[in-house]
């Protein structure tokens, strides 16, 4: 028992000298999807905050090939780099697509869409930090309802619900699909080396909260992922071929409230308005807890898991992955 | 298909590419704030009043290193199968785990790596190289014990004057076997006399023992304790069945049964007044405590009362002494006042006001009085300064007589406790080594301790505190054998792993995981270094640092070019 600690592995990919904001979530991204793929891998990066973290030519953050591209091509261009490897006999080298919200959520879309159907074989890695950060804090369709940006002021802010990319690519039917955090960063790596070893598209959503956009200091950064998580706001959740569902962390339910006051970005949102966020977020949690049998918990009231109350649920989810991952291995031969 | 392969950078299409790593931009002029690696002072230590470093020895627990952990210990206290058993643990009451889930059982862990060396006799060796200087200890309890042992680390060859016949002062005649079991305390004892404490017991001075003979010593540390009974100031306390409080204790821990009555009455709300009324129970009787204030004001440690209540000892709260009175020569009744509490006196507390009028009587078979013990000073042969009934010492423990130190129960600021003793014991040493003429270490405790808030408890699971081990109350009430049990390995380590260690590093990594700048890295020996070349302080280490030991300093403040020059 005791204290929690990560073991990540050693390998630092990512180079220091970056620029990303002090505190910057998308980048604790890269760096743990670095340490999970290790070094035999190519990037390919649309229009985002990361074509500026990875630093001015002639330099680069990344440690590996990067490829970056325009704003919505970054999972036809991922397609193409896989299939130039396929070409000259390379099947060892993982190619990961790696972009933003906007990037994956309005302007990359069709092409996302169209590599999901095709089935084709890379990682595509959304950074959600739920708005146009790199251009100057625009919303796009990730910024969720309330929300101060530069083009919904507090006067009138975003009026509409943040967009259900995973609905959209588990109407997919793609192989592995799976939502992780920066505060959980062994959760994180764990499924990007699950996502490594299967065959297909596979996508995996991030929260990476954005100091400077979402108005909070940047110490905070880990602190508000993990409250986002809590408060149920950003399920862990995992997804096997469109199907079945998992979760991979039981929230503790704090208030929405709590996570909302930790940044500016709701400052101007009045008891009623964040009734309202909480509202939505229950009926959501609602909404997803149905997709899945309660499951096993990496969770951090341990003493739940030992009580065994979930056991025949537990063992109902082994079987479930164990059948996806037959129906996987079957898509690949 | 043509393969097209380049092997090297001119035969690319012309294109925009980087080759170079980012590592060459110095990010680090990014940066306002600076974080540090800066271990701080667990609340626990700070409060302790013996200091001991409790992070310290509980990491060694962990590493199951139990020797290292006891003899870590052992700096500051000689004593902990002793202060295991007996401390009013004043470190558990700050502890910053005891508003999240209850305070870490630190009392019970010290037992344990007690007991764990309990065949362990030899004690660490003198930190300091032999002088030829000698002191003089008079009285052997936990202060004359403490003074001793600790000259002796610090190369003195000291002799202990004991007026008993055996030495442990108090904690041999004035703690019940229940709490403290004799062969704990011989053991502790015996291993101090192992280090070359001489020990002279039957040797009273200004009886048997002429204060003359104490002129040979380099210096003198009086620690005599208090080990009279106050008087209760009402007529008939002289008749027969009337005991005080540690004659009543002294008796019984020196294997004799005093003649009680079946019922017995207990005046007074300090340890002196529980440890006599469990120990009335023991012997079959029924037994009330009279007590003037109510049971807030009660200087007992609380877990003791409570012991008492579940034993069945009864309680009278704000009730006061009148008459005791009987028949031939022998207590039979004892006449009472009601009291009302009034306007807080000096010491913070209500004052208890008599209620006129209100007198009433309550047999009365055995009346055992433990209103509160005063020194015995009147072997000293010049008039020392004195406050109230005690010497009057400053915070070095010296008199106003040069080379003589007082401390413990005898002296002023004590607070009747064993662990307060053993720190007057070891503040002694220390001024007598300076008197002596010598430089110590400084012994200097920054009381700054880590807040409840800066602990970072999502690393922490909830995990209640350990269930002490024990005998049952039906059990515990017949018998003196010890009540609670030392907690086995199993519980000691669990417990051991719920301290947040609070302001020690133990290089758990988190600060590392969560750096967005991939500037900490941790060296072959495990310490950590931060990269401020490229460290743009965005501060999250520090905030997600577990045990609060780090901190954000602005750049440019005097903390941080000290570091720079540390580097």
């Amino acid at each position: 028992m005791g204290q929690i600690k990560y073991q990540l592995p050693p390998d630092e990919v990512l180079a220091p000298g970056h620029f990303a904001c002090p505190g910057c979530g998308a980048t604790l991204t890269m760096r743990y999807a670095l340490k999970a793929l290790g070094r035999k891998t190519v990037v390919v990066i649309p229009a985002c905050c990361w074509s500026v973290i990875d630093g001015p030519v002639p330099y680069s953050a990344a440690g590996v090939p990067v490829f970056h591209t325009a704003f919505e091509t970054a999972a036809s261009t991922a397609s193409g780099v896989k299939a130039g490897l396929d070409a000259q006999g390379d099947h060892e080298t993982t190619v990961l697509a790696f972009a933003g919200d906007g990037g994956t959520f309005d302007i990359g879309l069709q092409a996302l869409s169209g590599a999901a159907e095709r089935n084709e074989d890379f990682i595509y890695i959304c950074y959600d930090n739920e708005a146009y950060m790199n251009t100057g804090i625009q919303r796009s369709s990730a910024t969720p309802f309330g929300a101060w940006t530069t083009t919904t002021p507090a006067v009138s802010p975003k009026a509409e619900k943040k967009k259900n990319i995973i609905e959209i690519l588990a109407a997919h039917r793609i192989p592995y699909l799976a939502t992780a955090s920066v505060a959980y960063p062994d959760d994180m790596i764990a499924k990007i080396r699950k996502a490594k070893d299967i065959r297909g598209f596979k996508f995996i959503h991030v929260f990476s909260p954005c100091p400077p956009g979402w108005k909070f200091e940047p110490e905070d950064s880990i602190k508000i992922s993990r409250m986002a998580i809590e408060s149920k706001v950003f399920p862990l959740i995992e997804i096997i071929d469109g199907i079945d569902y998992a979760l991979s962390k039981e929230p503790d339910g704090i208030p929405v409230r709590d996570y909302i006051k930790m940044q500016g970005r709701f400052r101007h949102l009045n008891d009623e308005q964040i009734g309202i966020i909480q509202a939505n977020v229950t009926e959501d949690w609602e909404r997803l807890r149905a997709k899945f049998a309660p499951t096993r918990k990496v969770s951090r009231s341990r003493r739940d898991e030992s009580t065994g109350e979930n056991k025949s649920s537990q063992t109902r989810n082994v079987t479930r992955t164990k059948n996806a991952r037959k129906r996987a291995q079957k898509s690949r031969g | 298909m043509t393969k097209y392969k380049f092997t090297t950078v001119e035969e690319m299409p012309p294109l925009a590419f980087s080759l170079e790593s980012t590592r060459e931009i110095p990010t680090g002029s990014w940066r306002h704030v600076r974080p540090v690696y800066r271990d701080k002072n667990s609340p626990c230590h700070v409060t302790c009043p013996a200091g001991e470093k409790i992070p310290d020895y509980f990491e060694l627990v962990r590493q199951k290193k139990y020797k290292e952990a006891w003899y870590k210990i052992l700096e500051d206290n000689p004593l902990p199968g002793v202060t295991g058993r007996v401390c009013y643990h004043p470190c558990e009451g700050q502890c910053n785990r005891a508003g999240y889930d209850g305070a870490v059982a630190i009392h019970n862990i010290e037992r344990f790596v007690a007991d764990k060396n309990f065949k362990n006799r030899k004690l660490p060796a003198a930190v300091e190289a032999r002088k030829s200087e000698k002191v003089a200890v008079i009285g052997s309890g936990p202060a004359g014990l403490s003074c001793a042992y600790q000259l002796s680390r610090l190369g003195y060859r000291s002799v202990i004057y004991e007026a008993d016949h055996e030495p442990g002062g108090m904690l041999r005649y004035g703690i019940p076997d229940y709490r403290l079991p004799k062969k704990i305390l011989d053991k502790e004892i015996k291993d101090i006399e192992a280090l070359g404490v001489e020990i002279m017991v039957d040797s009273k001075i200004g009886d048997n023992v002429a204060w003359s003979e104490l002129e040979r010593y380099d210096a003198v540390f009086v620690a005599v304790g208090a080990t009279h009974s106050r008087k209760i100031g009402a007529p008939g306390e002289d008749l027969k069945g009337v005991y005080t409080g540690i004659d009543f204790l002294k008796e019984l821990s020196t294997g004799n049964v005093p003649k009680v009555g079946r019922q017995v009455l207990v005046l007074g709300g300090g340890n002196t007044a529980i440890d006599a009324a469990r120990s009335a129970l023991r012997l079959g009787k029924r037994v009330t405590v009279l007590y003037r204030r109510t049971r807030v004001e009660m200087p007992a440690v609380p877990e003791e009362i409570e012991e008492a209540e579940k034993e069945g000892v009864h309680f009278e709260f704000l009730v006061t002494p009148v008459k005791i009175s009987g028949s031939k020569g022998k207590a039979s009744e004892i006449e009472l006042m009601k009291m009302q509490l009034g306007e807080p006196d000096e010491s913070g507390r209500r004052r208890p006001v008599p209620v006129i009028g209100s007198n009433f009587s309550m047999r009365a078979d055995t009346i055992i009085s433990a209103i509160g013990e005063e020194p015995d000073l009147s072997f000293l042969p010049y008039s020392f300064l004195r406050k109230g009934i005690r010497l009057f010492v400053d915070d070095e423990h010296t008199t106003g007589v040069p080379g003589i130190f007082a401390g413990g129960d005898a002296a002023t600021n004590p607070n009747g406790t064993v662990v307060n003793a053993i720190r007057a014991g070891k503040e002694a040493a220390i001024s007598i080594h300076e008197f002596l003429g010598w430089r110590s270490r400084s012994n200097g405790v920054s009381h700054d301790a880590v807040k409840p808030e800066e602990v970072n408890t999502f690393y922490f699971p909830h995990e209640g505190r350990v269930e002490v081990p024990r005998i049952t109350v039906q059990k515990s009430k017949t018998t003196f054998s010890e009540v609670n049990k030392t907690l086995t390995e199993e519980q000691a380590l669990t417990e051991a792993e719920r301290c947040f260690t609070c302001g020690t590093c133990l290089h758990c990594d988190v600060c590392m995981t969560f750096c967005p700048d991939v500037a900490i890295s941790k060296d072959e020996s495990g310490e950590y270094t931060i990269d401020y070349e490229h460290c743009k302080g965005c501060g999250i280490c520090v905030n997600e640092c577990p045990r609060g030991a780090m901190e954000l300093v602005p750049e440019g403040a005097r903390e941080a070019v000290e570091e720079v020059e540390h580097i």
